[in-house]
């Protein structure tokens, strides 16, 4: 791919991108989330169309205009949500040769003729132990991993997008999955991989892309010392430290323990003081949102969660809210807001019992609430009966937030709260959070954007695969050495 | 199309009402209206009980055989089983809430989509109406398969629900006036109403922020079946016989009317008096159409194109 440049809306995400594969390789495709790797895969693999610049694929060059194109020239692409492309209710068969399925010129389909072609097909990726009349919804993820991988090898894929493949994989079926690409390579079939997981990187990969801000930064071997790699996906950080005081009490408010988190199979301790920030430090897919949901009970789960020393029980968010704990959900319109509600209903929700006598609701009471909550967040527009689905992302957020903030809690847990809202709303997230602080409540931050932390956090636990493998104070900790410990780069 | 989707069903009425009035003779009497007024008692406290299951995001396809099922319990312990007024209404309004529970149980414990554990549950209820009865209608003095008439009757006090007035109102109509006022009030006015909407608005945002959802899902089905409950008492009071299969076409005219509210005043959502203001609509198409010597099973195309019609406005209008 030669100066592939990509712009939407006045918004350039390439820069000029020079990207080369060789033939039987695997090629590492690093960078931050923001960077353009989808982007770059997304044009690679047709779904996106270049602005400008070029793909030549062996020797010969080529537009794409529909993902149909792409496999055409020897493309195939691994999504990372295997389960969106493939068919649940389909046999291993029909999945594997969907693509034939669709481009085969006669009406009749003949289960038959192409059975050898199959067995072959999953033979290459190592499932000959799975019959191809099995339905591909009694498979593991790997196996319809593989499935998957099998069904782009139909198309004699020889270029081979690989995102995230690790992300949901227990070790031993990573090793499993390496192998298989070891052995394909070996075969002629080159890979893009596509990892936040830097030890596997240097584990699996021949040479590696590694972009920043749409551009290419480095080019070459996988050797390079991780610190080096991490200097390059970074590239130089303006230091934001917090400049408030640090204070917290002595006194721990919440706490759980061997909290179970059925996502990841694995299990967390945990604990807050009173006027602490904890952030919870994790790429997309370290589990941050699952352990979330599992201390807010959201989740079937199993541990213990003491609340100022008194060991709790909790089978929904209800128990959790009544002792004081309550989230603000990373996916706000489809967790945090009634969207076709006004903003002044949003706001009181939990504030009902406080304003009805017998069950009826004090409009005017009610008024009063939402417009003070409204005019103290700077919620924009100010008009309380204004649609949720009408206000910005950031004054959304605010919105979810405010809910919370005239009701008892006391822990407050922040699922990527700056996610999708401008840097206004941002800073303004910020100093509701530390005044929450301020006041004596604990918060949790999770949160994928690391800057963030070193900002307002005074404890930082750096989270990999549902563990937390690091506990870190926020004042010793830097950008660099928190990129390099979520993407695993201690890890063997 | 914003002020056609706001106003339209109250435009629809007018001109209904006006057209009726012109072409026929005896439409605008008050004989009539207070006929139509008494099928449109029914019609709404259905209609009302399929608002709030729509209020949860959920839906009640049952609704219609638990009317059948109330008319003949009502019916049976009257002049089958000789019983007073108290227990020929708490008998039937006690059924109705047990398959509001049949259905919230296969509906939130079972997780069965809505729309076929109910679909289910109206066979089923249907089922056993029809075999409780052998078929045969329950009415004065009938013969009894073990010879002799039954011992009961439908007592005064119990036909006075649906052929009674108060003022010169019919008393049905009083009775469905208070349901919608009450439900109106308790849905706009109350904490409990105010979760029951946001419970539909966005279940998992509404369980994340603390309330129990599944308790209030149960609720609002077993309120649909005490409505249903309550609507067969009426009806069975109204035709003084336990008529078998009764409420069947009491579905779709619930159904159309709770849809045609949506749009009412822009509410764009489940609303008790745009409920009341659809089966107005309903009724008053329906009484006019049968003046006008429609038959009707003709009727039926016009009430689905009705409902059809309701459900496009409201879609377009959301987009």
């Amino acid at each position: 791919m030669k100066q592939i440049v990509h712009s939407f809306g006045d918004v350039t995400v390439l820069n000029g991108v020079n990207f080369h594969v060789q033939p039987g390789e695997v090629h590492a495709l690093l960078g931050m989330n923001g960077a353009g790797k989808s982007t770059l895969m997304n044009i690679l693999a047709g779904h996106l169309q270049a602005t400008s610049g070029a793909i030549d694929i062996d020797g010969r060059s080529y537009t794409f205009s529909s993902p149909r194109d792409a496999k055409r020239a020897g493309i195939g692409h691994v999504v990372q949500e295997v389960d969106a492309a493939l068919f649940p209710a389909l046999s291993v068969y029909e999945n594997v040769l969907a693509e034939q399925i669709v481009e085969q010129p006669n009406m009749l389909f003949s289960k038959m003729n192409k059975r050898a072609f199959v067995l072959q097909l999953l033979e290459r990726v190592g499932l000959a132990h799975v019959s191809p009349d099995a339905l591909v919804q009694t498979c593991s993820l790997h196996e319809k991993q593989l499935i998957l991988l099998a069904r782009v090898l139909s198309s004699s894929a020889r270029y081979i997008i690989l995102d995230e493949p690790t992300a949901s994989l227990s070790e031993e079926e990573t090793k499993r999955l390496f192998a298989m690409i070891e052995q394909l390579k070996a075969q002629g079939v080159s890979f893009i991989y596509i990892s936040h997981k830097l030890h596997e990187v240097k584990r699996i990969c021949d040479r590696m892309t590694i972009l920043r801000d749409g551009t290419v930064v480095y080019e070459g071997d996988v050797s390079l010392p991780t610190e080096e790699i991490v200097r390059h996906m970074v590239g130089r950080q303006p230091e934001t430290r917090n400049t408030f005081a640090r204070e917290k009490s002595e006194e721990t408010i919440f706490e759980v323990k061997q909290l179970y988190i059925p996502k990841t199979k694995t299990t967390v301790d945990l604990a807050v003081r009173r006027g602490e920030i904890v952030g919870i430090a994790g790429i997309v897919g370290a589990g941050k949102t699952e352990l979330a949901e599992s201390i807010i009970a959201h989740v079937n789960t199993t541990g213990e969660r003491i609340v100022r020393g008194k060991k709790q029980t909790w089978t929904s968010p209800k128990d959790a809210i009544e002792a004081g704990v309550c989230l603000i959900p990373e996916e706000r319109r489809k967790q945090g807001l009634f969207m076709n509600e006004t903003v002044e209903k949003n706001l009181t929700v939990r504030l009902l019992s406080n304003i009805s006598k017998w069950q009826w609701i004090n409009k005017r009471r009610e008024r009063t609430i939402a417009t003070s909550l409204i005019s103290s967040l700077h919620i924009r527009p100010s008009s309380p009966t204004a649609l949720a689905k009408n206000l910005s992302g950031g004054n959304q957020q605010k919105v979810v937030i405010g809910k919370w903030l005239q009701t008892n809690s006391d822990v407050f847990l922040f699922d990527e709260p700056t996610k999708g809202i401008d840097v206004h709303a941002k800073e303004e997230v910020f100093s509701i959070i530390r005044s929450l602080a301020e006041e004596g409540k604990a918060i949790i931050y999770f949160t994928s954007e690391f800057q963030e932390l070193l900002r307002i956090a005074h404890t930082i636990y750096v989270m990999v695969d549902g563990r937390f493998i690091k506990k870190i104070d926020a004042q010793e900790a830097t950008y660099e050495q928190l990129v390099h410990d979520t993407t695993g780069g201690d890890m063997r | 199309m914003k002020f056609l989707y706001k106003y339209g069903t109250i435009i629809a009425i007018v001109v209904v009402i006006s057209f009726f009035s012109i072409t026929l003779d005896s439409f605008f009497t008050y004989a009539n209206f207070s006929d139509i007024l008494r099928s449109i008692s029914i019609v709404t406290l259905v209609a009302i009980g399929i608002t709030f299951s729509l209020i949860v995001d959920g839906f009640d396809l049952s609704v219609g055989s638990t009317v059948s099922l109330a008319t003949i319990a009502s019916a049976s312990a009257l002049v089958l089983h000789r019983q007073e007024l108290f227990v020929a209404l708490i008998v039937p309004l006690l059924l109705g809430v047990l398959v509001g529970l049949l259905n919230a149980f296969l509906i939130i414990r079972l997780r069965l989509p809505d729309l076929l554990a109910t679909l289910a549950v109206m066979y089923i209820i249907n089922g056993v109406q029809l075999t409780y009865t052998k078929g045969f209608s329950i009415y004065n003095d009938m013969p009894l398969p073990e010879g002799g008439t039954a011992p009961g009757k439908f007592i005064p006090s119990f036909l006075f629900i649906g052929q009674g007035e108060l003022f010169s109102i019919p008393f049905s109509v009083l009775l469905m006036l208070f349901v919608v006022v009450c439900a109106h009030l308790f849905l706009t006015y109350t904490k409990f109403g105010r979760l029951f909407y946001m419970t539909g608005e966005n279940r998992e945002a509404a369980r994340l922020t603390g309330i129990p959802v599944d308790r209030y899902r149960t609720i609002a089905y077993m309120i649909s079946g005490l409505f249903a409950a309550l609507a067969g008492i009426v009806l069975a009071s109204r035709i003084g016989t336990g008529q078998v299969s009764a409420g069947a076409s009491l579905l779709m005219d619930g159904v159309a009317a709770a849809f045609i509210g949506f749009s009412v005043f822009g509410a764009g959502k489940p609303n008790v008096i745009g409920t009341l203001l659809g089966s107005i609509l309903i009724g008053v198409l329906l009484n006019g159409l049968t003046m006008m010597n429609v038959p009707y099973y003709a009727q039926d195309i016009i009430k689905g194109m009705i409902l059809i019609f309701a459900l496009a406005l409201s879609h377009i209008v959301k987009k």
